[in-house]
């Protein structure tokens, strides 16, 4: 009968001896105390709650635990525990935990500090899957990465301007022509988008009334809230034709509704938000005293602004910008819809280009063996395009953070 | 309520500001109730009064700095060398190259000496060339004594140097622009008493090529340095008049409770 | 300096002037980003409005028991012998019939008129008869959908120059159309199965709906609301209120600050390698996707919690302490539920970012065509464990197809998917509002 496999099946179990527990210990705190519960060290309820964690948080550890060891097991192909050893494995913790809880319930018993201690040990376990993830991302990458330039030349990778995967073998795995893409694209769209993010960010922070604020700030926030699949389409069915027709086809440039110009607009355009949030926050800690200062001398807004303010703030719009280059290089499907897959080393911006992550995609999602290098390339780029962003966004914390000091 | 008793040591030279009728208001406050002032040349006009009276606010209005806060609305004549400041054909970048500040807390650029000296003329277009440039700074750094102290390292940033310095170099930029009236607001307030000390007699000097109008709360810094003072209270100018009379015969006792420690 | 005040002098003019162009520029910029809002809203709405609207034929459909169960038992399951394939001829029937009645003549072919009905429509005829066998043998009035082309046509995507040109139509069969929507069997309206049907293949965009795409989306916001949440409330209340200054807290502060501005493709790398690959948890699957937008996530709602209990005055924790309580008690008795309102808010524009990512699930294997509407649990596949597609992948997936239907169909998704956000960003800012406290 079903029922019976959801009553043994683990979770409901353990679940199950937890809440025994609870009660459990509970009663036996209260008959402890024989009603009066001033003479405990702690209220019942917090006995309750100590027997409670004493079951859940060893039984999900030791899950979680064996689990790992099995699988770990299984990749290796080695012999490895069965699947009923952990479910014993974590029942027999679930029990001694249980019993061990309803024991300890007596009058100078302090539930409470316990409760606290195993409430503090979820806490901290939360937090260590932030690290938990990072040393995945990096593990999983440099592992595969590892497989990758087992079979095929680093000096290759790097420095090969050609990049045409082959399914049969032979191909031509250059990171070169992909970097260009990556590099070409963002430029454009810093191009566009640190100017205007910067001059909105200047107008909202010194010129406008409180009412446009109150207008212009949410409308800005909102471009940053599109999701960039619905910039891609965008790109896709509206810009890239657009672009083609006046500007390419004109000016003898090419024909393709897919190039680095599309994608580069569309990513300057999603990018504004990030320069202008991050800029105006900048610009607003500059101490109202040095405006005084400048405007006491007869200095006009504008030069105020040009000449005290934006240096004063540049550390900040430094930092923002470089962020922004950060989102720029990470970013896929806007490249994809917008600038197409051919990757390419060319001068034209109105010639389709593609990017590091469109290829991390396409050679993952393709029909080769896994183990194959046309494959695992992916997790060589992924590791290179990680890097790259990861010392982006420290260079733009310590930029923030050094100069800050600066007038604090 | 009668608020003004004018000294009677005649007016031998044509107010260098002028201001009659001036009410300032907030919104709806009142921050200054019919004010009417004459500011001589070449003199330390002192103006005195408890907290909130509106000394500060007053001062603002001189060199036209008010306009920068939205609700506050200004009223009244108040003329420098006989032209209305407030007229419509006066631009306020103009003014202020003409009537200098210096604020209360030191507030130099994160710039260079020489750069914080150095804006003021340059925005202006004071100088001719590279050299000229120079020697109005170094002429500015020397009026405000701090040449000596500066002049081996003009290129490292103003924010490095001691209170009473980065004061006297505030007064160096605004003297910069060759302004004929300083106004001072509680320049003071934030140093210790030696560099106060340094200020006080660099303000002494000052007179000399400047009409300096200061803001102080402290009236023993009043009666030190000033020849004329004016007693605020509430937003009136209660009493105004040569230094010594109203520090040792005020006429209104208002003044006289503020001198003695009553009120304020 | 003895220049009157009153005239203002030419270098002054100038820097005037400038000013006025500095500030013309600060105001040309914020011009511009609601130029790009208001280009990109009115292009997807164009293109992507029709897509709510779909043509269908009502058609009054003989069912003769001679070609549909010939033993004459009415069972399904003998029944279900007759593909789809014996149904097609009848609805042809039916339209040639009807075309009949109402006079139209034409020199299109049969095939062209043949042609015009969706070839979804057998299968939806014939799912219709297998679960009413009783209906054989009478005749059935059936709205069927029209092919993609006729629905292009009133829609005027499809024009009689441009039908001449296409293999799939005509522009004989374009006048037959119009002739029956004159007589009011054509119509175009509204249609819910957008919402609700399960994606078509390649030559039918007109039976592609997002039923499939929004069921997964809605398995894995339940993943990332379930997981995301407790973590990342619990990671902010451990580095606020009680992680010690030691290098332990500043490593796990960094990285969060650095996960935070990792590319979104990274997370599907670790996915991939670790979910599917180490872990062997099933390919395309929402617990995938919502593990993998979990790890996404986190970073916001921490930052976003953090935020809100750094809010809360001092004041409260000292006021708790004093009476006695434990720094958890004061923590979770007092703090937390002042900085609620803040950390929902923060939940719920994670899970509106969440829900828009794209790259990430494609390389967790969801670009394949489902067309099974996911079970939520079911024992092989186990919690979420059936293939799915999401929202923002079957966008991405539409626009990869030949077909010019797809981009009205594409668009419309996308009309759909900014829905679903302004919603929750609508929810989230209301929310804020209404519960802020200001101290």
């Amino acid at each position: 009968m079903w029922i019976f496999d959801v009553l043994f099946s683990l979770p409901v179990l353990v679940i199950g001896l937890a809440l025994a527990g609870l009660f459990g210990a509970t009663a036996r705190a209260k008959l402890a105390c024989a009603g009066d519960v001033r003479r405990l060290a702690a209220l019942p309820r917090a006995h309750g709650s100590n027997a409670f964690f004493s079951v859940m948080v060893p039984a999900l550890a030791v899950f979680l635990l064996l689990s790992l060891v099995r699988l770990i097991g299984d990749r290796q192909g080695a012999a490895t525990i069965s699947a009923s050893t952990v479910y014993w494995g974590v029942l027999v913790v679930a029990l001694l935990g249980c019993a061990g809880a309803v024991l300890r319930s007596s009058l100078g018993f302090r539930a409470r500090l316990a409760s606290e201690a195993w409430i503090r040990a979820l806490l901290i376990a939360a937090s260590s899957i932030a690290i938990a993830t990072t040393a995945g991302i990096v593990l999983s990458m440099v592992f595969e990465a590892t497989q990758f330039f087992g079979q095929y030349a680093w000096q290759d990778f790097f420095f090969s301007t050609e990049w045409s995967p082959n399914f049969r073998g032979n191909s031509s795995l250059g990171i070169l022509p992909l970097l260009w893409g990556t590099l070409y694209v963002s430029a454009i769209a810093l191009a566009f988008a640190v100017p205007v993010g910067l001059f909105a960010a200047i107008y909202l922070a010194e010129y406008a009334s409180p009412r446009m604020r109150s207008i212009a700030k949410p409308m800005i926030e909102v471009l940053a809230g599109i999701p960039t699949i619905v910039y891609g389409l965008f790109a896709l069915i509206t810009v890239g034709p657009l672009m083609r027709d006046y500007f390419a086809q004109p000016m003898g440039l090419g024909d393709s509704a897919s190039s680095i110009m599309t994608a580069g607009l569309v990513m300057g355009i999603m990018l504004i938000p990030f320069v202008s949030s991050l800029s105006d926050d900048t610009i607003n800690a500059v101490p109202q005293a040095m405006r005084d200062g400048s405007l006491g001398l007869g200095a006009t807004k504008s030069e105020t602004i040009r000449q005290v303010i934006i240096p004063a703030a540049l550390p900040g719009i430094v930092g923002a910008i470089l962020l922004a280059a950060s989102r720029a290089i990470g970013e896929t499907m806007i490249v994809v819809l917008g600038a197409g897959t051919a990757a390419r080393l060319s001068l034209n911006p109105f010639e389709a280009m593609t990017t590091i992550t469109v290829k991390i995609v396409s050679q993952l999602t393709g029909d080769t063996d896994f183990a194959s290098p046309e494959t695992l390339v992916a997790f060589a780029l992924g590791l290179t395009l990680f890097t790259f962003t990861l010392c982006l966004n420290v260079l733009a914390l310590v930029i923030v953070r050094k100069y800050r000091e600066q007038y604090e | 309520m009668k608020d003004i008793s004018m000294s009677e040591s005649p007016i031998m030279t044509q107010s260098k500001i002028s201001a009659q009728n001036v009410w300032v208001r907030y919104g709806d406050s009142v921050a200054i109730n019919d004010v009417s002032v004459e500011i001589a040349p070449n003199t330390v006009t002192a103006f005195i009064g408890p907290s909130g009276c509106g000394k500060s606010t007053f001062l603002r209005c001189l060199n036209r700095m008010n306009d920068t806060i939205d609700i506050c609305s200004v009223k009244g004549d108040i003329r420098i060398d006989g032209e209305d400041i407030y007229d419509r054909r006066v631009d306020p970048v103009q003014l202020r190259a003409k009537v200098g500040m210096v604020f209360q807390k030191p507030n130099p650029f994160p710039k260079s000496i020489f750069d914080n000296v150095a804006y003021g003329p340059k925005i202006h277009g004071l100088s001719r060339s590279k050299e000229d440039l120079a020697g109005i700074v170094e002429g500015a750094l020397r009026k405000a004594a701090l040449w000596n102290e500066v002049k081996d390292r003009l290129h490292s940033p103003g924010t490095g140097l001691s209170g009473g310095q980065q004061q006297r170099l505030c007064i160096a930029r605004a003297i910069a622009t060759a302004p004929e009236v300083l106004l001072m607001d509680e320049p003071c307030s934030a140093l210790d008493p030696i560099a106060t000390a340094q200020i006080e007699e660099l303000i002494a000097d000052l007179r000399q090529n400047y009409c300096v109008v200061i803001v102080t709360h402290s009236m023993q810094q009043a009666a030190r340095i000033s020849q004329k003072t004016a007693f605020f209270h509430l937003g009136s100018l209660v009493e105004y008049g040569d230094t010594d009379r109203i520090f040792t015969a005020p006429e209104d006792p208002r003044t006289e409770s503020y001198i003695t420690g009553r009120i304020g | 300096m003895t220049s009157s005040l009153l005239t203002t002098d030419s270098r002054t003019k100038r820097r005037n002037a400038a000013e006025a162009r500095f500030r013309a520029y600060g105001l040309a910029a914020i011009g511009i980003a609601a130029l790009a809002i208001v280009i990109l809203l009115t292009s997807v709405l164009t293109s992507g409005l029709s897509g709510f609207r779909q043509t269908y034929i009502t058609l009054e459909i003989a069912l003769p028991e001679a070609k549909l169960d010939k033993s004459g038992a009415r069972d399904p399951a003998v029944m279900a012998k007759v593909t789809t394939i014996g149904y097609t001829p009848l609805l042809r029937d039916a339209l040639l019939a009807k075309m009949a009645d109402l006079g139209i003549s034409t020199t299109a072919s049969d095939k062209d008129i043949a042609g015009m009905i969706s070839k979804e429509a057998a299968a939806t005829l014939r799912d219709l008869v297998l679960a009413n066998p009783d209906l054989i043998g009478g005749t059935v009035t059936l709205e069927v959908l029209a092919e993609g082309r006729i629905d292009g046509y009133f829609k005027s995507r499809v024009t009689m120059e441009s039908a001449a040109l296409d293999s799939n139509t005509s522009p004989e069969a374009l006048q037959v159309a119009q002739a029956l929507a004159d007589a009011g069997v054509i119509s175009t309206h509204f249609n819910w199965a957008f919402l609700t049907a399960p994606d078509a293949s390649d030559q039918r965009p007109e039976a592609a709906g997002l039923g499939v795409a929004i069921l997964g989306s809605l398995y894995m916001m339940a993943v990332v609301l379930v997981l995301s949440l407790p973590i990342g409330v619990a990671t902010a209340i451990y580095l606020e209120e009680f992680a010690p200054k030691n290098r332990l807290s500043d490593l796990i502060e960094v990285n969060i600050a650095n996960l935070a501005a990792v590319p979104s493709i990274v997370f599907g790398i670790l996915g991939l390698a670790i979910f599917i690959n180490f872990a062997g948890l099933n390919q395309s699957s929402p617990l995938v996707g919502g593990l993998v937008l979990t790890l996404m996530t986190l970073p916001t709602i921490i930052i976003a919690t953090r935020a809100a209990l750094k809010a809360v005055p001092p004041s409260i924790r000292d006021a708790a302490l004093g009476v006695g309580a434990s720094k958890m008690q004061s923590v979770f008795h007092h703090v937390l539920p002042l900085a609620a309102p803040g950390i929902l808010t923060g939940t719920i524009i994670g899970l509106a970012q969440a829900l828009g990512e794209t790259a990430p699930l494609l390389l967790i294997g969801m670009v394949a065509f489902v067309r099974e509407y996911p079970a939520a649990y079911t024992e092989g596949a186990g919690l979420f464990g059936e293939a799915a597609t999401a929202l923002p992948v079957q966008i991405f997936n539409w626009t990869q197809r030949a077909d010019p239907g797809f981009v009205e169909r594409a668009s419309a998704a996308v009309i759909t998917l900014l829905l679903f956000l302004a919603v929750m960003n609508t929810v989230a800012v209301l929310l804020r509002r209404r519960f802020e406290r200001r101290w």
